[in-house]
């Protein structure tokens, strides 16, 4: 799918920035601080309706206004779908899809997709277990915009079993009464939640796997470890019913270690993404180069993923992603773009602007310039 | 913020159901500046509501004697219970009028963040009904949501030793929705409930 143009109003930085958008590679060029990132974002924004950045939407609204807008048209196999989203200040945003109202961010989700990459990827590798949770989670609701109420979903039914196990006054070893039905509750959000995290990273590792390859000429080993006994690797692993047992009987041996340190202690919220190359694992041994490596090979991954599950790319955006990268690197990075449908990137270096690019956007104070045509670039007005 | 009386309003109305500081705000300024027959009123429609409504002993749905009207209604099958969380579902369920047998209000559903636990609710009512009344179906039409599930369980797993007969209210599809905006759950819940045609 393709972006075919966007309309930037009050956002972020960007008074007023409307762009055609060509196919193939776009990159936005500029110094630190002047809207590149910006840019992405809103057109991301567009895509998922909500920002890679930040939780909440206030910042998005250029300061001083009192909504931003960002419209936009896509251009997928199953016909142009127009977006035009008032970012609000204060209050609910409002989000037209072709000139008609949606309530949920997945009416949108489910017909348009965009993966983004950006600085804050690199803790995926070397950050805590839970960013690597919440790669996975945002892989799901990539893959199938339908689960991504499940990671919510599963997170309530824990909060309400580990507050009911925390405010427990019952005699020692006693079980606090109801607990079997929060048990059932955790077991069925949660072994779903099991599910689809096995089943996103079981589509992104062969993807990602390849990437890394490219980039570094070196291995990188994905394994989704759950924490409920199952393995994902076997052909039946996942079958229905199997997880649910494997949880109900995890649950049972610890319910006694439970009841002691009053919290639950199986499930989805104690799992692991295992990145390791050369047999270390990402986050304890590798560079701060390679750690980025790994991570845009990851979102590069699951845009194949996700290009995969729906017989079209989405729309990838990829922010500074040359900077960690040593020269030889860079060159492989610029070879992998092609031939992945829409690619926008951000580079803050004029040395980074890969030859291949089909347009070019200067970026000054929120203010976007496309660049005449040059060698191999198509001219956009 | 405020002084005296006006403050007292304030913190009063923040205290209900829904309304945070902000409204109740609103609604003080709003009561202050109206007509002190239209405050007159609500104060005591205020009164009269707490004082002549009162719950039903049976079922613990709002009534305005010692019985409901539902329970006092002798063409309402005795033996077949529905289980809600509070007596707004009653009105909703007898709104659509299908239901032959009574209801039993349980006055919330188990929560341990909102520290609601089975103790709270009208759990030991329930299960003395079902004794006394000779009761053979326990209709569990708590929400389907996560806190109504875990409640329906509870009692399910109270009741089921006794031989009772006890059903979920169905999940799944709206009628007249539309497939392909469905989510997973539901859907999954829909195709789990099918039946045949």
């Amino acid at each position: 799918m393709r972006l075919s143009w966007v309309e930037l109003r009050d956002f972020r930085n960007h008074r007023e920035t409307r762009l055609d958008v060509p196919d193939g590679v776009v990159v936005a060029v500029g110094p630190n601080g002047e809207g590149k990132t910006n840019l992405l974002e809103g057109m991301h924004y567009l895509l998922d309706l909500a920002s890679p950045r930040v939780g909440s939407d206030l910042p998005l609204v250029r300061h001083g206004a009192q909504s931003g807008y960002v419209r936009g048209e896509v251009e997928t196999m199953g016909g142009r779908v127009l977006v035009e989203v008032e970012v609000r200040a204060a209050g609910a945003n409002r989000v037209q899809v072709n000139r008609s109202p949606v309530r949920r961010k997945r009416d949108l989700r489910g017909r348009v997709r965009g993966v983004f990459a950006g600085p804050d990827d690199l803790a995926i590798g070397q950050g805590d277990p839970d960013r690597r949770r919440r790669f996975v989670d945002e892989a799901v609701a990539a893959l199938w915009p339908a689960r991504d109420t499940l990671p919510r979903a599963y997170e309530k039914a824990l909060r309400q079993r580990n507050r009911l196990l925390r405010d427990w006054e019952g005699a020692p070893g006693q079980a606090p009464a109801a607990i079997e039905a929060w048990d059932a509750e955790l077991v069925e959000t949660g072994s779903a939640l099991t599910r689809a995290r096995a089943e996103a990273v079981a589509r992104i590792r062969p993807p990602a796997a390849e990437e890394f390859l490219a980039l570094t000429r070196h291995e990188l080993r994905v394994s989704y470890r759950p924490s409920v006994p199952v393995d994902p690797s076997a052909p039946d692993g996942l079958e229905p019913g199997r997880v649910e047992e494997a949880f109900r009987g995890r649950l049972a041996e610890r319910r006694g270690d439970e009841l002691v340190r009053r919290s639950t202690l199986v499930g989805p919220h104690r799992d692991e993404l295992e990145l390791s190359l050369r047999d270390l694992t990402v986050r304890a041994f590798a560079s701060h180069g390679e750690s980025w490596a790994a991570a845009i090979a990851l979102r590069l991954g699951l845009s194949s993923a996700v290009a995969e599950a729906l017989g079209e790319p989405p729309v990838t955006f990829l922010d500074d992603p040359f900077s960690a990268l040593d020269p030889e690197r860079r060159h492989r990075l610029e070879g992998r773009l092609a031939g992945r449908g829409q690619v926008v990137v951000s580079v803050a270096d004029e040395g980074q602007v890969p030859a291949s690019a089909a347009a070019v956007w200067d970026v000054r104070g929120g203010v976007v310039t496309p660049r005449a045509g040059g060698e191999g670039r198509r001219a956009v007005q | 913020m405020y002084e005296g009386p006006i403050q007292d309003l304030v913190d009063e109305l923040s205290r209900l159901p829904g309304i945070g500081p902000k409204s109740a705000q609103r609604l003080a300024f709003h009561i202050v500046k109206a007509d002190p027959r239209e405050a007159r009123r609500l104060a005591e429609a205020i009164i009269q509501a707490k004082e002549r409504v009162a719950f039903c002993r049976e079922c613990g749905n709002v009534a305005e004697g010692d019985l409901c009207r539902i329970c006092r209604d002798p063409g309402r099958d005795p033996t077949t219970l529905c289980v809600v969380e509070e007596p707004k579902d009653v009105v909703a369920m007898e709104k659509a009028g299908v239901l032959k047998g009574r209801y039993h209000v349980l006055g919330g559903a188990i929560s341990p963040l909102d520290g609601i636990g089975p103790e709270d609710l009208r759990v030991k009512e329930l299960l003395d009904r079902v004794e006394q009344d000779g009761v053979t179906e326990v209709i569990v039409a708590t929400n389907p949501n996560l806190e109504g599930n875990a409640t329906a369980m509870y009692v399910a797993a109270l009741l089921k030793p006794a031989g009772i007969r006890v059903t979920r209210l169905a999940s799944g599809l709206p009628v007249g929705g539309d497939l392909e905006y469905a989510d997973e759950v539901t859907l999954g819940q829909a195709l789990e409930g099918r039946r045949e045609i």
